[in-house]
């Protein structure tokens, strides 16, 4: 397990050190230059050249590279070009609010999702499993922008019961922000439910027809216990890995539900840096994704290894 | 009309008037302007509302009208304001997105104001008065402004925010034209004078609010570029910061000490959203009480709804179609005039705007600026014309793109183009960028000004925002010399005349160059402007008292809530 562990972070820091040299080095083709974003369209060239170089981004790509990295051996991971402040006080509560809407969303997704899953596959071939089946294809392949543009128009604008945007005023208690959180994450859950159901679906129908069930039916024991013992063990360790690898979707990938909910998630934040050519910001923002990304996956191998005895990490490898 | 008035006119013109107010009053007199016109060129040099009304009798016009009545409001409330995300910097002197100058103008304030009707009025300053030929303007600033830190505002301060604006590296230039760092002084504790590098007649207007770069800082934070935010943007207006969270919300108080008296509401809380979509759907589902701007398609769920109250506003906003005079297939003004030539207009500003806006003549002169010669003919919708045209020029073949960016009207505007120049035979492509690549060098980091599309391309299509008067768009758009000249044209009897609009100080000088101006370009057609557009915007019915302001300025000081 040690030597899984290292290893995985070993290869973690690698991917993280690619990450930042591709984000650099597409940023070299990216349109868009800070001095530009920051001054608008009709400011004069010289006002743009003179900002650009105060910040210093008329260097080469190169040398702006190493001063950031160099900066982040020493834990500061740079200052924004267009905010001018360090880039972790822009990404820390951007950070924080993708985490909250993710924890809702999963709270109800994840849930949702898996035991719409197991029903389909223990009622596989049936009205109840071609309605989930139908229903989750249909949910999933609705862009999440209309999905949500649907979901305001009722429970906001219609009915009046929950509010159009997602961020809730300063120091809003935990239940007020829940509130403002239920229909961006409900919007999460019905683009996420298709997915992880049918992943589930897959499992369960898998666990149903393999031998072992089989026996378990044959030894007499009940539904309940098969189901449970074997069935379910078998079929969850697939969707486990599958939610893991939506962590980085829902904390990085939201740009479109973020901007629906007025919602400042790191997502948009990224998307926004990318845009100025806001490259510490936009660099450090993917590396804190890819962070995530990264201990989530790692986590998921780790379950899936405690949940299924047949793999041994790091055993075989 | 009594004695009494014509005596004190009289005096007021032997002993106070210089030369261009008496040119004003003659022209008022002499039947040259008409009482619109003589109200903003009266403001325009600083006439005092006694002398406008005497002036106003002695010429048998009805006196001036005192402003609408303001409805009656409960004193206390917050409003909440909904307002697009910006990217750029707050900043006065880096100031150029709707929404980072919509927020910065509820603390901050100008020199003047221009009203929705065209007048400049006082505001920080009280009065101001030009030399003879208007190449130094004094101004005389109101007595006891006080900052939201409770100083009292003085010329320093603005001597110093002017400096900061003209001198500040990577300042916007929005000022820098006219007059430099040492061209702006104090003359006593009240008195501020600028001598500019040349003689601009319509002066006032340019420290208004629509010159957005020059908000009066104290003199502590203008002296200090990039500190005012951090600081806590101390303005003079109506409501001080108590709190910002960037890209998301901040709340401000009422201003107690407001020289414009005490606001009525409480306070105001901001929720910047992340594009349109959302801030017109928080507006229908009553999380905000008033929105910034919205576009005509936006604004449609609240016309006529009685749970809001929907603004329109013409404004000299407007979209400028420029084709490439000195390159392919616009070099012959045949076959551009033949472009121009294929649209209905009329029809257009009802497909495209839904009504929320006014025809365009092809020039830039709004037809609410008093310069504006309103003689010139407009140009109409005429297919066989421009086939003849086409022929002409040997251009039957007619193939171009037309390429602009992602912006409100933009696409439905090109497409609309589109559709009329087929009529002609035109085969006219789309190309849509970007904001981020419409206006930076192609590639990255090339020389800017030969190569950013949006002066470049064949065709393009740009938007440029309201203005008082049209001086920026003829000496940046028009003038051979011009930054943003995307049609590349040049023409020295323009320019001549454009010299001469400018250091005009005399109405009937101005018109006579807007008008030759305006024939022109009808002549050359470098850029089709086909329309100005509205202001657009809505509020729940409850606000009361508001006033939009063409270039998204939110103003707050009287506006309560029912």
């Amino acid at each position: 397990m040690t030597r899984f562990l290292i290893k995985r972070i070993g290869l973690a820091l690698v991917t993280l050190v690619l990450l930042s040299l591709i984000v650099f080095g597409i940023s070299t083709i990216l349109p868009g230059n800070v001095g530009r974003a920051v001054l608008g369209p009709f400011a004069t060239q010289e006002s743009v050249d003179a900002l650009n170089e105060q910040l210093g981004t008329n260097r080469p790509v190169v040398t702006q590279y190493v001063d950031w990295a160099s900066g982040l051996l020493q834990g500061d991971l740079g200052t924004s070009l267009t905010k001018q402040v360090p880039t972790w006080d822009l990404l820390a509560p951007a950070l924080e609010n993708s985490f909250k809407l993710a924890f809702v969303a999963f709270l109800i997704c994840v849930p949702f999702s898996i035991l719409g899953g197991i029903v389909a596959g223990l009622r596989y071939g049936r009205f109840t499993d071609k309605t989930i089946t139908i229903t989750g294809i249909s949910l999933a392949a609705m862009p999440e922008f209309v999905t949500g543009i649907v979901l305001i128009l009722v429970f906001a604008i219609w009915l009046g019961w929950l509010p159009v945007t997602a961020q809730a005023e300063e120091g809003a208690s935990a239940l007020t922000q829940l509130e403002y959180l239920l229909l961006p994450a409900l919007t999460l859950t019905l683009v996420l439910f298709g997915y992880i159901a049918r992943i589930t679906r897959a499992g369960v129908i898998e666990a149903l027809e393999s031998d072992y069930t089989r026996t378990a039916y044959l030894k007499g024991l009940p539904s309940s216990v098969v189901v449970r013992k074997h069935v379910l063990r078998n079929a969850l360790p697939p969707t486990i890995a599958v939610v893991a690898v939506q962590v980085g979707y829902l904390v990085g990938g939201l740009v479109a539900v973020e901007v629906l909910f007025n919602y400042q998630g790191i997502g948009l934040l990224v998307y926004e840096a990318a845009r100025q050519k806001d490259l510490p910001l936009l660099t450090a923002g993917v590396l804190v994704v890819g962070i995530v990304y990264l201990v989530f996956t790692l986590v998921a191998d780790i379950l899936y290894a405690a949940l299924n005895p047949r793999i041994r990490l790091g055993a075989t490898e | 009309m009594d004695r009494e008035t014509r005596r004190s006119v009289e005096e007021y013109r032997r002993n106070e008037a210089g030369p261009l107010e008496n040119q004003v009053i003659d022209e008022l007199l002499g039947g040259e302007v008409d009482r619109e016109d003589f109200l903003r060129r009266a403001t325009m040099f600083g006439l005092g509302a006694g002398t406008i009304g005497a002036l106003l009798r002695l010429a048998g016009e009805s006196e001036l009208a005192h402003a609408a009545p303001l409805e009656a409001v409960q004193a206390g409330g917050t409003i909440r304001v909904g307002i697009p995300v910006f990217g750029a910097s707050l900043e006065p002197y880096l100031l150029n997105e709707g929404g980072a100058l919509a927020f910065s103008g509820i603390p901050g304030e100008y020199l003047t104001f221009t009203t929705p009707t065209g007048n400049v009025a006082p505001w920080l300053a009280l009065s101001w008065r030009p030399n003879a030929n208007a190449t130094v303007w004094t101004f005389q600033l109101r007595r006891g402004v006080r900052f939201h830190n409770g100083r009292e505002m003085t010329s320093a301060d603005v001597v110093a925010s002017m400096r900061q604006y003209v001198g500040a590296k990577g300042s916007n230039a929005g000022l820098s034209p006219f007059f430099d760092a040492s061209g702006v002084s104090a003359a006593g504790r009240y008195t501020v004078v600028f001598r500019l590098k040349s003689s601009i007649g319509v002066f006032p207007y340019l420290v208004s609010q629509t010159t957005y770069q020059a908000i009066i800082q104290p003199a502590s934070f203008a002296a200090r570029p990039g500190t005012w935010v951090a600081g806590g943007m101390i303005g003079t207006g109506p409501f001080r910061l108590r709190r910002y969270v960037d890209k998301r919300s901040a709340e401000l108080v009422r201003h107690t000490a407001y020289w414009g008296g005490r606001p009525p509401l409480a306070g105001v809380r901001i929720t910047f959203f992340q594009g349109s979509a959302p801030l017109v759907l928080a507006l229908r589902a009553g999380q905000i009480d008033l929105a910034m701007q919205l576009s005509p398609q936006e604004g449609q769920p609240f016309r006529n709804n009685s749970r809001y109250t929907y603004y329109q506003l013409p404004t000299a906003a407007h979209r400028q179609v420029c084709m490439r005079t000195d390159t392919g297939p616009f070099r012959d003004a045949r076959v551009r005039r033949a472009l121009a030539l294929v649209i209905n207009r009329p029809q257009q500003v009802q497909r495209v705007m839904l009504g929320a806006a006014q025809v365009g003549n092809d020039n830039p002169f709004w037809r609410g600026f008093a310069s504006t010669d309103r003689s010139t003919k407009q140009r109409t919708q005429n297919l066989t014309l421009a086939r003849a045209l086409l022929r002409a020029a040997g251009a039957e073949n007619l193939r171009f793109n037309l390429t602009t960016w992602n912006f409100l009207d933009h696409t439905d505007h090109a497409a609309s183009i589109q559709a009329y120049a087929r009529q002609a035979g035109i085969e006219m492509g789309i190309e849509v960028m970007d904001v981020s690549k419409y206006y930076d060098s192609e590639p990255a980091g090339a020389d800017y000004a030969t190569t950013t599309p949006w002066l470049n391309r064949t065709a393009t299509l740009t938007e440029y925002g309201a203005r008082g008067v049209p001086n920026i768009y003829l000496t940046r758009c028009y003038q051979s010399t011009g930054d943003w000249n995307a049609s590349h044209y040049k023409n020295a009897e323009f320019d001549r005349l454009a010299t001469t609009y400018l250091a005009a100080a005399e109405l009937a000088a101005q018109r006579a160059a807007t008008k030759k101006m305006a024939g022109i370009l009808l002549r050359d057609t470098p850029v089709i402007t086909d329309y100005f557009i509205r202001y657009v915007t809505a509020s729940s019915s409850k606000v009361k008292n508001y006033v939009p302001e063409g270039i998204s300025h939110i103003r707050l000081a009287k506006v309560g809530l029912a």
